[in-house]
């Protein structure tokens, strides 16, 4: 897990250091004349060998470092430092701490959502198996699935907010200072982010629950006689739901893709947008930051994954 | 024993699911259309690059007849501001996005076969370094590192001498999908190399003094068609979708050209004025996915038929 | 040299650049430009102007009872965040009106009136008139009002406007801003690079150099400033990045940014200021400020916001809807070209609904191709170019006749008193060329010319709508036998690339005066030493006739000088003027003086207040 930390470093830096070629020709915004780039280059080191340059990266993020050291006003950048946004002129990990909360309740709002909509539909369908209600669920799934969110999000904000106007215009708030608001922001943002994944967790639940009715333990269950209750419940979707916790665990960590979007189309200010204006602005040390936290996320995510399952699952033993 | 090829089992399977078939002709249709269409379209004189100045106003660009425009010589209406043929568009955009997702997947493919038989077939250290790689890919967030990388390496791909504008684009796209999107598959190949590794057969020719590259691709190979098949017919339509995105976020397919993501981006902001400006190309898109979808379930299910459906 | 600000006129096609300044009517003397005038006499009392704001607003049916105080009022905006906020720095049309309306004092500033030609003249704000020039021009002394103060109470004197002024020459820090003050601040330059010998407070290098240029009366009162040539309208040029910045609050590059807020000297101060989506801008009264020291700004509101990131459709759905606090929010961005249809009957009226809170008038901004005369010498095959071009198809692309007029030269009718057809698409080239072209008319040039249709690169910056734009370009002149590339560019780098050696021969651009004399127009853009001469157009019988009109202090003869170098530049057409543009603006229910504000094509900030 460190070694991969530590690769991921590296690729981070030759992604966004490196393969560019000349990331100082992107550090400043619409009139640019060659005397700030070159100015820009020093400042933040670009005119240094590479080597030296992923020094001062690694360097940052345990001790802190300083930029334009030899200018009167040199910008310094506590540890742990993800370098510095010349776009914005400001510290990319104060940038993204101020965005996380936003991601991180329509992250955990969209989970609850998907979660108990998806398991929920996926058992009906499972019991229902065959029956109308299965198909039900099966078709909703398959449009959920083909639909592209950005459609459905953008579809959604014309009806409920403009033509039928149900809810306010998007304005985000922390839960904190204005529940209500908060609540009537997120909800179309929730949807349109859950909105896949319910339709993936409606199968995966539907599937898993099958394929356990049809095992030995399952079956040797309802012989002794248990109630249908006691079988679907105890055994049936226990077994079912340890890879169900898995694939959550990491679909909860590559949320950022979809929360993306989600952002874009309702103008929160979460890491998504953020990531997304520093994609039209070029904003190389911004997307290097955000790039090196979200993956860092994924690694650590997956390795709690791996502990839950051992946990939930006693059939899996840690190591094996 | 002379029994029926994998393959023909399958194809028998698939015959009798009447869904997929009618997704097989639906798919079928769509390819043919995105070779042939704009063929016959420049032969018809339908030109999705045209402008129609006489069929949209002086007062901000809006299409003359309602409805954005339908008329006999525009049957699907035409675009805001240019007047171009929304028929036209359509039947060149699908060809770039059919383009983009099928060289996307099939490369996927490449690298997530090759990759995965080596990890798995090797085993050892190479299987152990190629497995931390993997893990760093997948570390990375998809969408956000393919918006990321666009600029950056689109400048690359041109400074490289790809011709600059979309063909940069669509190259990147393809490159960048692929690239990051091999590890899903190759893990699925690894997990099927390990198991068929300890099989009868495998083992059979390996006394009988096959070599490994033999092995490779007469004993393994052949049998791993099928889990590569379903993953690539399930993977494709989600590049399509992934394409639309990064248009739609304005990072992708650039105009002139025109593929299903930048229309519907761009019809997006008419959709208060021009309804069905969105909902054409929707349609059109949501049909080709759902049939990808529904033909990979199918497929799926032909291959394990013990498979719960 | 700000690029256009909001994203909106960007993607809207020639975008770019300017700042701004215009005037309307043919009446107005802009500026006190004959020595005579420029003894005394302003061209416009304060008090005059002050009651000439409100009879004229088209609000003001109440007769001249004055607009209800308090409230606040919103802005919303699809920016990430202000360019700039540094007083030195801000170099776009709306922050410069914003600022200047509310936080920010300067010597003169422009008069509040919906008419353009009032507007254009200037009132009095931190300085008691409109300056006194001497010398023949070449001197000019202003008196500062007594009782103005900044933020924290300490009086604004003429050592912090000349701080001021002086950090324009840190160009290494401030960037971006007007630089008339190194233009015309008689301080030697560089025989080098023809930089100032003056590099700024923060180097202190030429610092007795500025001393000796800008000087403070022994009282503190009175900043006289010499120049490096006769100019009757220095005074306007005060207008533009030289509001006064406290010495020990400078904190250079970062002043005016989240966390180094700029000093107010104006009614409002910076309360917080948070970038990006979600981040706000909010100005409270500054408790300091001093109404009787203060005769420009009316102050009518209590509170402004600025809000961040939001999507420019939304932005106008909510003005359309106008419920809630949108009541009391405009928008900082135009009009989405889509939504038009549903504000507008036509161009230039609102629907039923919208009467009295949405505007479409001219902005400030005359578009045009650059092309690089140095690649293409040959003058036949520039007006070829010319000819073929299918500007009616372009204009629609661009929004029709919600985009702009059909521009005839480099001087926009706003400039007012420089303005005069040109006749170019009349009888200029000895025919009338109809808006989508002519086609058989280029082809005979081109065999005039004496050369092959060249093949030739169009340079673009690369949005949906420049780079259908650019399909038209290429189809119309390949029509004609040219053969067209296309080169799109990333559009934040489009000027940067443009004006570098990675140019190709021609492409779009976009320019607004400074001010109503075209000398912030025709200098800049047509010689080598103006700054933004993207057609490389260096003639010396050209330059000598700008020094000339530069010189010229009859305003009259000056504006026939550059009536005839209008002609002459596009007679040669070192440029193809393509539009003069047009803005829409949309504003709540509850926004009381909403007028376009000539000066800047903007909200008239300083004039606007909550209806009861």
């Amino acid at each position: 897990m460190i070694l991969l930390l530590f690769l991921l470093t590296v690729a981070v830096f030759l992604l966004f250091s490196i393969l560019p070629g000349d990331p100082a020709r992107l550090t400043c915004g619409k009139s640019c004349t060659p005397d700030i780039i070159e100015a820009n280059r020093h400042r933040l080191g670009l005119d240094k060998p590479p080597l030296e340059q992923y020094e001062a990266f690694i360097g940052g993020i345990f001790f802190g470092r300083e930029f334009s050291e030899d200018s009167p006003q040199p910008v310094i950048c506590n540890a742990p430092c993800l370098g510095y946004s010349y776009n914005r002129h400001a510290q990319v990990l104060g940038l993204i701490v101020n965005a996380f909360p936003v991601t991180f309740w329509l992250a955990t709002g969209a989970f609850i959502l998907w979660i108990t909509t998806g398991i929920s539909l996926g058992i009906l369908a499972a019991l229902t198996h065959g029956r109308w209600p299965d198909r039900l669920v099966m078709t909703l799934s398959l449009i959920g699935y083909s639909l592209p969110a950005f459609f459905i999000g953008l579809v959604l904000m014309f009806f409920v907010i403009i033509k039928w106007r149900w809810l306010p215009f998007p304005s985000y708030v922390s839960p904190f200072d204005n529940l209500g608001q908060f609540l009537q922001t997120m909800l179309l943002p929730w949807i349109v982010l859950a909105v896949l994944y319910t339709a993936f967790y409606m199968r995966l639940t539907r599937n898993q629950v099958l394929e356990t009715f049809g095992e030995d333990y399952v079956r040797t269950a309802r012989a002794k006689g248990l109630p249908e209750r006691t079988v679907v419940v105890k055994h049936a979707l226990r077994a079912g739901l340890a890879p169900i916790v898995t694939a959550a665990g990491l679909d909860l960590a590559g949320l950022l893709g979809g929360a993306i979007i989600s952002e874009n189309i309702f103008s929160l200010p979460g890491l998504g947008s953020l990531s997304l204006n520093a994609v039209t602005d070029s904003d190389l040390p911004l997307l290097a930051g955000i790039t090196l936290c979200t993956a860092t996320f994924i690694i650590v995510a997956n390795l709690v994954v791996d502990l839950l399952y051992a946990v939930i699952d006693p059939r899996v033993r840690l190591g094996s | 024993m002379v029994g029926r090829s994998i393959p023909q089992i399958i194809w028998g399977r698939l015959r009798k699911d009447r869904v997929a078939m009618v997704c097989l002709v639906i798919l079928a249709a769509y390819y043919t259309i995105a070779i042939f269409g704009p063929f016959v379209a420049g032969f018809v004189g339908i030109d999705p690059y045209k402008f129609d100045s006489s069929a949209i106003s002086d007062l901000g660009g809006k299409p003359v007849l309602p409805n954005g425009g339908i008329s006999w010589q525009h049957p699907l209406g035409v675009e805001w501001g240019t007047g171009r043929d929304i028929f036209a568009q359509l039947l060149f955009g699908l060809r770039i996005s059919l383009v983009i997702s099928t060289c996307a997947t099939f490369l996927t493919v490449v690298f997530g076969v090759f990759f995965g038989i080596v990890a798995g077939y090797t085993g050892g250290k190479t299987d152990t370094i190629l497995g931390r790689f993997m893990d760093l890919i997948l570390a990375f967030p998809f969408l956000l590192i393919v918006m990321a990388l666009s600029g950056v390496l689109t400048d690359r791909l041109t400074a490289l001498g790809v011709p600059q504008g979309n063909a940069s684009r669509i190259l990147y796209l393809i490159l960048v999908m692929s690239v990051f999107g091999w590890p899903y598959l190759a893990r699925i190949v690894r997990g099927q190399v390990l198991s068929l590794r300890e099989r009868e057969f495998v083992e059979a020719a390996l006394s009988m003094g096959a070599g490994r590259r033999r092995i490779l691709f007469t004993e393994i190979l052949p049998n791993l068609w099928a889990p590569i098949l379903v993953y690539a017919t399930l993977t494709l339509p989600s590049y399509i979708g992934f394409e639309a995105v990064l248009s739609f976020l304005g990072v992708g397919v650039l105009p002139p050209d025109v593929t299903f993501g930048s229309m519907l981006a761009q019809s997006v902001t008419y959709f208060n004025v021009v309804p069905l400006y969105l909902f054409i190309p929707g349609t059109v898109l949501v049909i080709l996915v759902v049939s990808f979808n529904l033909l990979g379930d199918a497929l799926r299910d032909a291959l394990d038929p013990k498979a719960v459906h | 040299m700000a690029s256009m600000g909001t994203r909106r006129v960007l993607t809207a096609g020639m975008a770019a650049a300017m700042l701004v300044t215009a005037c309307g009517g043919a009446t107005t003397t802009p500026s006190p430009a004959a020595p005579s005038a420029s003894t005394g006499a302003p061209s416009s009392a304060p008090a005059a102007s002050t009651s000439a704001s409100t009879s004229t607003a088209p609000s003001a049916s109440t007769a001249a009872s004055t607009p209800p105080t308090g409230g606040t009022l919103y802005l919303l905006t699809n920016a990430q965040q202000f360019d700039q906020v540094d007083p030195q720095r801000a170099y776009t049309g709306e922050d410069m009106a914003f600022f200047n309306g509310t936080i920010y004092r300067s010597l003169e500033q422009f008069t509040f009136s919906s008419d353009f030609s009032t507007a254009a003249k200037l009132t009095p704000d931190l300085a008691t008139d409109t300056g006194t020039a001497t010398d023949g021009g070449k001197t000019w002394a202003f008196t500062l009002r007594d009782g103005a103060t900044f933020q924290d109470g300490s009086p604004v004197t003429c050592a912090d406007v000349k701080y001021g002024i002086s950090r324009t020459f840190a160009t290494d820090v401030i960037n971006q801003g007007p630089t008339y003050a190194i233009q015309y601040l008689d301080i030697p330059t560089d025989p080098k690079d023809g930089s100032s010998m003056y590099k700024g407070p923060y180097k202190g290098t030429g610092q007795d150099l500025y001393d000796k240029a800008v000087t403070c009366s022994p009282d503190n009162k009175t900043i006289t400033f010499h120049l490096n040539q006769p100019l009757g309208d220095w005074n306007y040029a005060t207008t533009l990045g030289m509001s006064p910045v406290p010495k020990a609050a400078d904190t250079g590059e970062t002043y005016g940014q989240p966390g180094h807020l700029a000093v107010s000297s104006g009614p409002y101060m910076v309360d917080s200021y948070q970038t990006g989506n979600g981040g706000k801008m909010v100005l409270v009264r500054n408790p300091k400020w001093n109404a009787s020291s203060d005769p420009y700004h009316h102050a009518y509101v209590d509170k402004w916001e600025v809000d961040f990131g939001l999507d420019p459709k939304v932005i106008d759905q909510r003005l359309i809807q106008s419920s809630g606090n949108d009541e009391f929010a405009m928008d900082y961005p135009a009009v989405q070209p889509e939504n038009l249809s549903i504000v507008f009957k036509d161009a230039s009226t609102p629907n039923d609904q919208f009467v009295g809170r949405a505007l479409s008038g001219m902005d400030v901004y005359a578009r045009y191709l650059w092309i690089d005369t140095t690649k293409i010498p040959n003058v036949k095959i520039r007006q070829a170019m010319a000819v073929a071009l299918d500007r009616s198809a372009m204009r629609k692309n661009l929004g029709g006749d919600f985009y702009g007029d059909y521009a005839d030269g480099l001087i926009k009718p706003t400039v007012g008193l420089d303005y005069a057809p040109t006749n170019l698409w009349t009888s200029l080239l000895g025919q009338p060329i109809p808006d989508n072209g002519d086609a058989a008319f280029a082809k005979t040039l081109i065999q005039q010319s004496g050369v092959a249709a060249p093949s030739l690169t169009y340079d673009f910056p690369n949005t949906p709508t420049n780079a259908k734009n650019a399909a038209l370009v290429q189809s119309s002149l390949q029509a004609v036998g040219f053969t067209i590339k296309l080169n799109p560019i990333e559009p934040g780098k489009y000027y940067s690339v443009v004006f570098g050696a990675g140019a190709h021969e021609f492409g779009p651009a976009g320019w607004g005066a400074d001010w109503p004399n075209a000398s912030t127009v025709i200098p800049p853009l047509l010689t080598k030493k103006g700054g933004w001469d993207l057609s490389r157009v260096d003639d010396a019988a050209f330059n000598a006739k700008v020094a000339a009109a530069l010189a010229e202090t009859d305003r009259t003869k000056q504006s026939a000088d550059w009536q005839a170098l209008n002609v002459e530049a596009v007679q040669n057409m070192w440029i193809i003027p393509t539009f003069f543009g047009l803005t829409q603006r949309l504003a709540g229910d509850k926004v009381g003086g909403v007028y376009l504000w000539g000066p800047y094509s903007s909200w008239p900030y300083g004039d606007m207040y909550v209806k009861q």
